[in-house]
C-alpha cells in the first residue's frame, strides 16, 4: 500500500502549516518529499517553483543546503560538540565562506536566550534546550523552508510552547516557510493551516483563523 | 574540522590506543628502514670509501667479502690499457686474530695500497699522519669489546704473525658480526699467504680525458676471463647480493611492511567503529544538507588526525631509539630524511584505513533522519 496517495498540496510562502494524522498517515513520507529525502513514484515535487523529482542526489543536497532546513524529534545534535559549535556546523554545511559564522551562531544562541549554555554539551542541557538549540542551527545560513518533524513531543508544556512561538516568530518576522508534522493540538493555534492524513490521503485541510 | 576532531577524541581510550597503533607502526617503518639503509650502505662501504673508477674482480665475485686471488698480470695488463692512470690493490680475507691474553677470534682482515682512496681505512704512508706506522693495523671503536685490549698500541697475532694495533678508526664497525681490521697491502698479503705480487681486487683510476665506459669496455676485451665494473657497479652487485640473496633485506622489508599492515588494520578499526557509532550524525549531516565531499572530509580528518599524532609520536620514539641501536648495531643508518619521508606512507596508511569508514557515511541514507 503506498504511503501516500492523490495527494496534491501547496506551501505558501510565509506561512505555518501543521499536518496531523494518526501513526502511519503518511505525514513523515510527505515530509520527506518535501525535504528532498524521498521521491513519489508518481507526481512531481516543486521547490520554490523548480520540479526537484528528477534531480540528481547531489542536486538535491544543494537545494537542502540553499533552501531547506529540518528540526527532529529527536533533536539530533551532535553529541560531541558545545551549543554553539552544534550551530556553527549549520553555518560551516550552508555558508562555508562565511568568517563570522561563530560570532553569527552566538547571535542565534542569545536570540533564543541560551546566551549562558553556549560552551554545554547536548548531555548538559534540558530537552527544551537542545531542541532550541537545533533550531538555531537548523536556521544557520538562513533557508526559506524550515520542516519540523514532532518538534515538542519529547518537551514539557511549557518547553513545547516556547518552541512553538520560536517557529510562529520565524513565520511572522523572517517570512520563512514552515511545516510542522505533530500530533500536539497546541499547534493549531500557531498554525495557519491544517491538514489531516489519513491512509496516505488529505482527509481534511482546513485554514486557522 | 571541529566535528572530525571532537568526535575522534570523544572516546579518550579508543582514541589513544588508535595513536599508539599508529605510533608503533612508524617507529617499526623508520626502525626497519633505518636497518635497511644501514645494510645496503654498510654492504658496500669499502667500495663505496674508494677513489677508483674501475673494479677488476675474479669472474663471478658476488661481494667484496668473498674475493679470489687474481692472475698477477692481471694488474700489469690493465695498467697499460689507455686511459689508465692509476692503479691500485685491494684485498680481504677471514683470518684468525689472538690477543695478548689469548683470546683467539675470526676477524676480516683487509689490506689495501695507500692510493685506493683517502676515505678508505689504510695506514697512511707519511710519518706526519698521528706517528702511526706503515705496518700498522686498525680497528673500528665499535669492535673495542670484541679486540679485548687494554691500550694502544698492542701487540696480536694475526694468522700466527705478528701484529701491532695501533689505532681506532670509526665507522668502519662488523657488518658480519666479525670486526674488520685494516692494514697496508703488504701487511696483509703476509698475514694472509699471498705473494707480494697477488692481488684480489684491482683498482684503476680514469684520465680525465677518458670516458669511464670506453676503458671499461677495453677492459673487458683484453680482460674476458675477470669481471670488470665501475664502482658503482661492484657496489651495487655487493649491495644486491646482501639485500636480494641471502633474503636479509627482504627480512628486513617483510617487517616493515608488516608494520604497515598492522598500522592500517589499527587505524581502520578505530575509524570504522567511530563512523558506526556516529553514523546517525553522518545522516544528520546529510540531511541538513552537508555534500558527499564534507562528509568524507570529516572521515578522511579523523583518520589523518591519528595518523599525524601517531606520527609524531613514532618519530619522536625512533631517534633516540636508533642512536641507542647503533651500540649494539654499529652499520645502522638514518639518513635525516628518513624519518620525515616515513611520514608520506604512514599518512597514506591512514587514508587508506580510512576507505570503508568514508564508504559507509557516504552511503547512509540521510532519510533515517525521521525514524525513531
Amino acid at each position: 500500500m503506498p504511503a501516500l496517495r492523490d495527494v496534491s498540496l501547496t506551501f505558501e510562502r510565509g506561512t505555518l502549516t501543521l499536518v496531523m494524522g494518526p501513526s502511519g498517515s503518511g505525514k513523515t513520507t510527505l515530509l520527506s518529499m518535501l525535504g528532498c529525502l524521498l521521491s513519489p513514484d508518481e507526481g512531481t515535487v516543486f521547490v520554490d517553483g523548480a520540479a526537484v523529482n528528477q534531480l540528481t542526489e547531489p542536486e538535491k543536497t544543494t537545494i537542502r543546503q540553499k533552501k531547506i532546513s529540518f528540526v527532529f524529534q529527536a533533536f539530533r545534535l551532535f553529541h560531541s560538540l558545545t551549543a554553539l559549535d552544534n550551530v556553527a556546523v549549520g553555518f560551516e554545511i550552508r555558508d562555508p565562506g562565511e568568517p563570522r559564522r561563530m560570532e553569527m551562531a552566538r547571535e542565534l544562541l542569545l536570540q533564543f536566550g541560551l546566551g549562558d549554555k553556549l560552551h554545554q554539551e547536548p548531555n548538559e542541557l534540558s530537552p527544551g534546550e537542545k531542541q532550541r538549540v537545533a533550531i538555531a542551527r537548523a536556521l544557520a545560513g538562513n533557508p526559506p523552508i524550515l520542516l519540523a518533524d514532532e518538534p515538542t513531543a519529547s518537551l514539557d508544556a511549557k518547553a513545547g510552547k516556547n518552541i512553538c512561538e520560536i517557529l510562529r516568530n520565524q513565520v511572522n518576522e523572517q517570512g520563512r516557510t514552515v511545516v510542522v508534522v505533530s500530533h500536539d493540538p497546541r499547534w493549531r493555534e500557531f498554525a495557519d493551516r491544517t491538514i489531516t492524513l489519513c491512509d496516505g490521503q488529505v482527509e481534511q485541510e482546513a485554514k486557522n483563523q | 574540522m571541529k566535528l572530525a576532531w571532537q568526535n575522534i577524541i570523544h572516546d579518550r581510550a579508543r582514541f589513544s590506543v588508535t595513536v599508539l597503533g599508529v605510533c608503533f607502526a612508524v617507529f617499526l617503518m623508520i626502525f626497519q628502514g633505518s636497518l635497511l639503509a644501514g645494510f645496503l650502505r654498510a654492504a658496500s662501504r669499502l667500495i663505496d670509501a674508494s677513489d677508483s673508477d674501475i673494479w677488476i674482480a675474479s669472474r663471478g665475485v658476488q661481494a667484496f667479502e668473498f674475493g679470489t686471488v687474481l692472475d698477477s698480470r692481471v694488474r700489469e695488463m690493465a695498467a697499460g690499457i689507455p686511459g689508465v692512470v692509476e692503479t691500485g690493490r685491494v684485498c680481504m680475507a677471514f683470518a684468525v686474530y689472538r690477543t695478548p691474553n689469548g683470546t683467539q677470534q675470526v676477524v676480516a682482515l683487509v689490506g689495501a695500497d695507500p692510493n685506493v682512496g683517502k676515505r678508505f681505512p689504510v695506514p697512511n704512508m707519511t710519518e706526519s699522519a698521528g706517528g702511526t706506522s706503515p705496518e700498522a693495523v686498525l680497528y673500528d671503536v665499535s669492535d673495542r669489546k670484541q679486540m679485548d685490549l687494554t691500550s694502544l698500541p698492542a701487540e696480536v697475532e694475526i694468522n700466527r704473525h705478528r701484529a701491532s694495533i695501533e689505532r681506532e678508526i670509526e665507522g668502519y664497525g662488523a657488518f658480519l658480526g666479525v670486526p674488520f681490521l685494516f692494514t697496508s697491502y703488504r701487511n696483509a698479503t703476509r698475514y694472509m699467504g699471498f705473494g707480494p705480487q697477488d692481488a684480489m681486487y684491482v683498482l684503476l683510476r680514469v684520465s680525465n680525458g677518458y670516458q669511464v665506459s670506453d676503458v671499461q669496455q677495453n677492459l673487458r676485451q683484453r680482460l674476458p676471463e675477470v669481471d670488470v665494473l665501475t664502482q658503482s657497479e661492484f657496489a651495487h652487485k655487493s649491495r644486491m647480493y646482501w639485500t636480494m640473496k641471502t633474503g636479509a633485506g627482504g627480512a628486513i622489508l617483510t617487517a616493515a611492511v608488516l608494520a604497515f599492515l598492522i598500522g592500517l588494520v589499527v587505524v581502520s578499526q578505530t575509524i570504522y567503529a567511530n563512523t558506526m557509532e556516529n553514523i546517525e550524525e553522518y545522516a544528520t549531516l546529510k540531511a541538513l544538507g552537508a555534500s558527499q565531499t564534507f562528509v568524507a572530509r570529516i572521515v578522511l580528518s579523523q583518520a589523518l588526525i591519528c595518523g599525524v599524532l601517531g606520527s609524531i609520536l613514532g618519530l619522536v620514539a625512533a631517534v633516540p631509539s636508533i642512536g641507542y641501536a647503533k651500540s649494539l648495531i654499529p652499520w645502522i643508518y638514518a639518513p635525516w630524511w628518513l624519518p620525515a619521508v616515513m611520514v608520506v606512507p604512514s599518512l597514506l596508511m591512514c587514508a587508506l584505513a580510512s576507505i570503508a569508514s568514508v564508504s559507509s557515511a557516504l552511503t547512509v541514507e540521510p532519510g533515517r533522519v525521521f525514524r525513531a
